[in-house]
């Protein structure tokens, strides 16, 4: 075959270089198809997503809202049953705080469940989400990590078992104001340990908020409860 | 290409000339071909990642549990239902054709929840119903020892009754405020719908109301 030197169009043979330009312009033309082909892809996605953004019903922000309900309402249970055992101002005015403050949380907590559309109803053994891998990076809690170790449907932490109930409704007096503080300290300590394990697996920004205000005012309650219970010999 | 001799220069010139341009137009609808494919090709990949990241993203968000949307079989539902405290008996097939009852008036006091191994009082059961609570009844002849237990271990520990119901038409029965499902046995699938459904839901007047503090019923075991 004879070259010819020709600018013409008709050359048989394109310029190496022009073949390169033309492959990188395909690149490019392909690489932007498929970028504004995902994006449109995933806003669509999004949109037809049942309820953009809200927690899955095995999410931990859906199993902390079912089980600290059922936790915050046995708290509200005791102060009630305290307050009518005993006269002493002190123990009432606790009992009545613990049971207007918790009453108005759980209702926090059932308002969100609905607000997300997903059952009261566990989908799973409630605590499950406790038994999860927390977020890596969360700032560590440095507590035994065997204490926040649960087993998927076992007792929740600090709950108050039907007998220890039945023995409280028995008492009356200081009986009955130090069993329900040492209880009452121990279902404090649980409802803590519930919400830093929400704190070490969450980001949701109301839930977090709310769990943050659980673990300073329980804490400093717990402190408040040891107090009187040592007032009481 | 091998040339005939006995062409002249002129005639080999234009014989190379259409030979390139033969070739010229093989390439060109090769190339027009290839072009065609690609655009095909690049379309169907395209599509095929637009069909997977949507998939993915719809599927994965929010798995689809709304309670509103789970459809039972079966289920019956009573609207319209008073809610008004009587100190009297109530008669729950006369007046609202439900046995066993799915609300209506009830006692001022409600029972609570939890598991009896003997008939509780209607008035007290139905009170727990205005509250959310799930009421789950068994016919004692049909559900004994294992199918009992097994039935046992399916409640849970807030806002569920337990009790056995004499005459029940099916050998178990669920219901919750205005809403009843008849079931088969113990291990009907529908009693798990119908917990995840009406457990707690907004369809009973009162949702969260207690279910303790009450009274209880003869034979409560847990």
């Amino acid at each position: 075959m004879v070259p010819e030197k020709s600018l013409s169009p008709t050359d048989d043979e394109p310029q190496p270089a022009d073949a390169g330009r033309s492959r990188v312009r395909s690149a490019i033309a392909v690489v932007i198809v498929l970028v504004l082909a995902a994006t449109a892809a995933f806003a669509i996605g999004r949109l037809s997503a049942p309820v953009s953004g809200a927690p899955s019903t095995l999410s931990v922000e859906a199993g902390f809202a079912r089980d600290m309900q059922v936790h915050h309402d046995q708290a509200v249970e005791l102060a009630f049953i305290v307050r009518d055992l005993t006269d002493a101002d002190d123990v009432r005015t606790l009992a009545y705080d613990i049971a207007r403050t918790q009453a108005q949380q759980s209702g926090q907590m059932y308002g969100w469940l609905n607000e997300w559309n997903l059952p009261q109803a566990e989908a799973e053994p409630s605590m499950t989400w406790m038994t999860r891998p927390p977020l890596s990076g969360t700032s560590a809690h440095d507590h035994d990590p065997n204490s926040s170790a649960h087993t998927p449907g076992a007792p929740m932490p600090g709950l108050a078992t039907a007998e220890q109930i039945t023995e409280l409704k028995s008492l009356n007096g200081v009986a009955a104001e130090k069993d329900f503080l040492t209880l009452m300290i121990a279902h404090h300590k649980g409802g803590v340990e519930m919400a830093e394990a929400l704190l070490e697996r969450s980001t949701d920004r109301v839930e977090t908020a709310f769990a943050k205000n659980i673990v300073k005012a329980q804490t400093s309650e717990i402190t408040l409860m040891e107090g009187m219970l040592a007032d009481r010999g | 290409m091998p040339v005939p001799p006995e062409q002249t220069t002129k005639q080999q010139r234009e014989a190379r000339r259409a030979e390139k341009v033969a070739a010229l137009k093989q390439k060109q609808a090769r190339d027009k071909r290839m072009r065609t494919f690609g655009f095909i090709g690049g379309g169907v990949v395209v599509l095929a990642v637009i069909g997977l990241v949507v998939a993915v993203i719809a599927v994965n968000s929010v798995p689809k549990v709304d309670p509103d949307s789970i459809a039972i079989e079966g289920l019956k539902t009573y609207s319209d239902l008073p809610a008004n405290h009587v100190d009297t008996a109530v008669d729950y097939q006369a007046l609202y054709d439900t046995t066993p009852p799915a609300g209506g008036n009830h006692a001022p006091v409600w029972l609570n929840c939890g598991i009896y191994t003997e008939a509780v009082p209607n008035e007290n059961a139905v009170h727990d119903l205005e509250h959310g609570a799930v009421w789950v009844t068994y016919d004692p002849a049909k559900v004994t020892g294992g199918d009992l237990t097994t039935l046992q271990d399916k409640m849970k520990s807030t806002y569920m009754v337990l009790s056995p119901f004499e005459g029940l038409p099916t050998p178990v029965v669920a219901s919750a405020w205005g809403n009843q499902v008849q079931l088969d046995g113990v291990d009907d699938p529908r009693l798990g719908e119908f917990v995840t459904k009406f457990w707690k839901a907004a369809s009973a007047p009162e949702p969260g109301a207690p279910c303790t503090g009450g009274v209880d019923g003869p034979g409560k075991i847990a």
